[in-house]
């Protein structure tokens, strides 16, 4: 049984994110992932027959402060570029946003509102200056209220004046448009609903939300900040190669990964965690373990709620999950004529709320929103709603009706796709739960709701990254800083570590 | 002082402008307050719509009028009587029933009988609930600081809500945090499994809102209902001799007893602007009131788009509130009846007839009512909450018949197509179908109805929008942002116009809290 300062629970981003900061420290660190290969989410991963595909994520970027922290440009990490959002219309129309504010994108808004043109500069300017403000929240360490020590309190008081420099203005604008559904903040902004859908089509992703939902203004401002606008950030050889420059650094740190590692325990003796069990039976030792893996999945299972007070228990059941996201992966000809950049099928707000409606209900949506990018010959269907809990189907079953809705719905906005289709790999919510290991399919931890944000996220009390098992971290997506490929959780886990140690 | 000289005039004779009338009174003002109608009480009105049967028209309960205010201007001297309403209960499709009571153990059984498990979580519930909203009350009672200002008075607002929040444990502190941000099917979902009793309680979470109950947010909206209950003055939610125009016509003699002046069929047209300060008001008609201040008891759309020209206004001010959200989204049908509703799971006249009868069969029932809503119909199963005023004031009807209040969601103000009689008409009978699946006898035993849509509650009540709460209670139109950013503390950017009614903290249902704070707050100024 081999000593190591630390271990890391999974080999995401913010795993390896974390690894990172704390071999940078001088720590040695071992990552274990349970997959063949490393990236968690950020995975561009073959599906056999040379199709291969980012699996779960067609975009992303890890914070720029993390990128210079760890100086991963020199370890190869990838290019990425935003590219514009295309909202596709039944009848072959297209409406192009952009956050450049391009001449492009100024005429095709004002082939649906001269207004609207003349408004979106500002309103680009209003979400980037509120997306602005949500990092510098998710960068601020979230203390244990009410008696905040003033180390701690320092942090939150340097936040607030961050929020009043905005000016009254663009503060209240900011603190309103949070609990806002996406409807009503479109409609304060835009008069055109095929403007208003597309920006609730950004609000929505990922989450399991309807744009006419409270709280959809915040999920805007989440994704806006992860995609720098409205768009995906498309990553120069597919988003794997993210976490391929994250593990060169690690081992250029000391640091190391191994995959095909399923943990099966945190090993704890009277609530302080000594190492971890792997499924094959190996022990491994280390005074600080730190997890990637979702904080249900974390404390319920890997600890174990026996070992856990009653309460904190409850609390880990009561985190909202509830995936809504399937993926649908088509190996084309070739010859489907996609325009590039982000397209989205979301023709109108009350689209994407019916959208929504069925899986309230535990239904896949009939007609869904769908987020289209292709990549050569691949083209990868992001689809909403498929919810993790179907009322009266079984998943199994339910995969062959995912597809066609799926293929059927694009080839409504792009009649040259569905003749080019040459194989369909699909992954349910549930393939999202047993393959990418997240608990009801969430790509979050934890839905991005308000009452799971900031100083509530994973839970009321717990957003310091610790746990009631000392020593015991957490650090994915479900913790505060968390949220899409964004490796946020990472860095501030690694930080609390860091303090802690 | 000439005649129509006056220290302050008050815009409309709802509860609040009686209050507030009533306080500034008090404190030795000459005071009017005017009313557009010809009687006073606002959305808070018992008329005789046939004769014989007196509707308790638009608000039906009381529970959340602030005890202070009842001992303040001594309402029970002036005719208040508040008489308990006992239970509620919520007829099943199967037949059964689901009831609660003030009373704990009565409660605990009646639900053990459908579900152990809810039996014991209603408990803690209850507990928990109850300490939320004492812990969140000081909160309502709080001018609301300007989080923007540096000006001392906001700052020291801005340490008393910093010293309020320390002095909370830290699970009050988060229970509140949760509450204020969750919706309210998550909350029950933490709680409960049994479906009538989640329907029933997520329904005070969407009532006087536009969203359904698995919208974050409507947990707030539980908790603010959940305020009354817990009120010293009287535990229960209660219903007000003569109905809820019982309540006004006390807190309008009272006003009278103090010196307030009353005139009603007194309808304002524009708020008079002398040197950038508000001096008065002119009426329709032409009669000019003139005061040191004018206080709005109207709802902020009328209030600031409509009695002062937006050059009075910033801007920005104008923008916000119009964005401000006042989506009606429910109805009253108001029913005189020759006999009681025999509900299936009530046989003959049952003690639970004098409370309220709830048609909430599950969340999901609302939810997919909600769902016909948002997209401009009216729900075809609508969620719908029935007292029968007769059988707790018998003086409501003549001997032996009934009348029967129906609050009704959903039904959107803005309904596809618009409102007109015919979709008055098939709203009415959507409703009247719907209670007769619980209570067969309903249709035959009406004598007459009438149905109020939010188009009506608009244009009887004044209230723009038709919205019970004068704006929907969300959370970006809560607190230091109701009616809008800076202007929380019920002063207005036009000097000597304020602004106390629902529309203002800490908002709706017959409370009374604006009406009072707006009056003291004109009280503060007033030598300043």
């Amino acid at each position: 049984m081999s000593g190591r300062d630390v271990i890391v629970i999974g080999a995401g981003l913010n795993g390896l994110v974390a690894a990172n900061y704390l071999a940078k420290a001088g720590k040695k660190v071992l990552v274990l992932e349970r997959r063949a290969l490393a990236g968690g989410q950020a995975v561009t991963e073959s599906f056999g027959g040379g199709f291969q595909a980012d699996a779960l994520h067609a975009g992303g970027q890890l914070r720029p402060d993390i990128v210079a922290d760890l100086d991963l440009q020199r370890h190869g990490l990838p290019n990425s570029a935003s590219e514009p959002l295309i909202s596709l219309l039944g009848d072959g129309r297209q409406l192009r946003l952009s956050a450049d504010s391009d001449t492009e994108t100024l005429a095709s808004i004002g082939v649906f509102s001269k207004r609207d043109a003349e408004r979106w500069p500002e309103f680009v300017a209003f979400m980037n200056e509120a997306a602005g403000f949500l990092d510098a929240a998710y960068r601020t360490p979230m203390p244990r209220l009410p008696h905040v020590s003033l180390a701690e309190g320092l942090p939150l008081a340097r936040l607030a004046t961050k929020l009043r420099g905005l000016g009254s203005r663009n503060m209240f604008r900011v603190i309103r448009a949070l609990p806002m559904s996406a409807l009503e903040l479109g409609e304060e902004w835009f008069e055109s609903d095929i403007v208003r859908a597309a920006i609730g089509a950004v609000a929505v992703h990922g989450a399991t939300l309807g744009p006419m939902s409270a709280g959809a203004g915040y999920a805007l401002m989440h994704n806006w900040l992860n995609r720098g606008g409205p768009g995906h950030r498309r990553v120069a050889g597919g988003v794997g190669r993210i976490a391929d420059a994250l593990v060169a650094a690690l081992k250029a740190r000391g640091g190391e990964v191994r995959i095909s590692a399923p943990v099966q325990k945190v090993l704890a003796d009277d609530q302080r965690a000594r190492g971890v069990r792997l499924v094959s039976g190996e022990e491994i030792a280390a005074s600080i373990v730190i997890s990637g893996a979702d904080p249900r999945h974390t404390l319920l299972d890997l600890v174990g709620a026996p070992d856990l007070p009653p309460e904190f228990v409850w609390a880990t059941q009561s985190i909202k999950m509830r995936g809504s996201v399937a993926k649908v992966h088509l190996l084309t000809d070739g010859a489907h004529v996609l325009p590039s950049g982000t397209l989205v099928v979301a023709p109108s707000i009350r689209y994407v709320e019916r959208a929504y409606d069925a899986a309230k209900y535990g239904q896949t949506s009939l007609e869904p929103y769908l987020e289209i990018t292709a990549n050569g010959r691949v083209v990868s269907v992001h689809f909403q709603f498929a919810p993790y809990s179907l009322r009266e189907r079984e998943w199994s079953q339910e995969r062959a009706v995912l597809e066609r809705i799926a293929i059927d719905t694009a080839a409504g906005f792009l009649p040259r796709l569905k003749s080019s289709i040459r194989e369909i790999r699909s992954l349910t919510p549930l393939d999202l739960e047993s393959t990418y290991g997240l608990t009801e399919g969430d790509l979050n931890h934890g839905q991005l709701i308000l009452d799971q944000m900031l100083f509530m996220r994973p839970m009321p009390g717990w957003s310091t990254h610790k746990t009631p098992i000392d020593n015991l971290y957490l650090c994915g997506n479900g913790v505060h800083g968390g949220g899409g490929l964004s490796g946020g959780a990472g860095r501030n886990a690694a930080r609390a570590v860091l303090k802690g140690a | 002082m000439p005649a129509n000289q006056y220290d302050a005039i008050i815009i409309g004779a709802g509860h609040n402008g009686l209050i507030a009338g009533a306080y500034l009174a008090r404190a030795g003002k000459k005071v009017v307050v005017l009313e557009r109608r010809e009687m006073v009480g606002g959305a808070a009105v018992t008329e005789e719509i046939f004769p014989g049967y007196r509707f308790t028209e638009f608000s039906y309960v009381v529970s959340l009028l602030r005890p202070e205010i009842i001992r303040d201007l001594e309402l029970p001297r002036h005719g208040l009587k508040i008489l308990p309403l006992p239970s509620t209960v919520t007829p099943m499709d199967n037949g059964d029933y689901l009831a609660a009571w003030p009373d704990h153990e009565p409660t605990r059984r009646e639900i053990y009988r459908h579900s152990p498990r809810d039996a014991e979580a209603a408990d803690e519930y209850g507990r928990t609930m109850a300490r939320a909203a004492k812990a969140i009350k000081p909160v309502l009672s709080l001018v609301p600081p300007d989080p923007s200002s540096m000006s001392v008075r906001d700052m020291l607002g801005l340490i008393k809500l910093g010293q309020y929040a320390r002095s909370l444990s830290e699970k009050e502190l988060y229970r509140i945090a949760k509450l204020v941000t969750q919706s309210s099917a998550d909350l029950l979902n933490e709680w409960f499994e049994f479906d009538p009793l989640k329907g029933t309680k997520s329904a005070s979470g969407i009532i006087g809102t536009f969203l359904g109950p698995h919208s974050p947010g409507t947990a707030y909206v539980l908790l603010h209902h959940y305020m009354g209950e817990i009120d010293g003055a009287f535990r229960a939610w209660g219903f007000a001799k003569n109905g809820t125009g019982g309540v006004t016509a006390a807190i309008a003699a009272s006003a009278r007893a103090l010196g307030a002046e009353i005139r009603t069929g007194a309808s304002v047209k524009q708020v008079i602007v002398k040197g950038g300060r508000a001096a008065g008001v002119a009426l329709d008609n032409g009669d000019e009131f003139h005061a040191k201040v004018v206080m709005s008891a109207a709802d902020p759309k009328r209030s600031f788009l409509s009695f002062v020209e937006s050059k009075h206004f910033p801007d920005d001010f104008v923008e916000q509130i119009k964005n401000f959200r006042v989506r009606g989204s429910s109805g009253k049908v108001n029913i005189a009846l020759s006999e009681l509703p025999q509900f299936t799971c009530l046989p003959g006249e049952s003690p639970l007839h004098r409370g309220a009868i709830s048609i909430s069969p599950s969340m999901d029932y609302i939810e997919r009512a909600y769902d016909e809503a948002k997209y401009g119909q009216c729900s075809k199963n609508p969620y719908i909450d029935m007292i029968i005023p007769s059988m707790i004031d018998r003086d409501m009807a003549p001997p032996g018949h009934h009348v029967m209040s129906c609050f009704v969601q959903y039904a959107p103000y803005d309904i596809e197509g618009g409102w007109d009689d015919s979709k008055r008409d098939a709203f009415g009978e959507t409703v009247i179908s719907t209670i007769e699946r619980y209570a067969p006898n309903i249709r035959r035993a009406i004598v007459g109805k009438q149905v109020i849509t939010p188009k009506d509650i608009e244009r009887i009540a004044g209230i723009t929008g038709g919205n019970i709460f004068h704006g929907e209670l969300l959370l970006h139109q809560l607190f230091f942002l109701r009616p809008a950013p800076q202007w929380a503390d019920f002063r207005t950017p036009l000097p000597g116009y304020y602004f106390g009614a629902s529309g203002a903290h800490p908002g709706g249902g017959v409370m009374g809290a604006a009406g009072k704070m707006a009056a003291l707050e004109v009280l503060k100024d007033w030598h300043g």
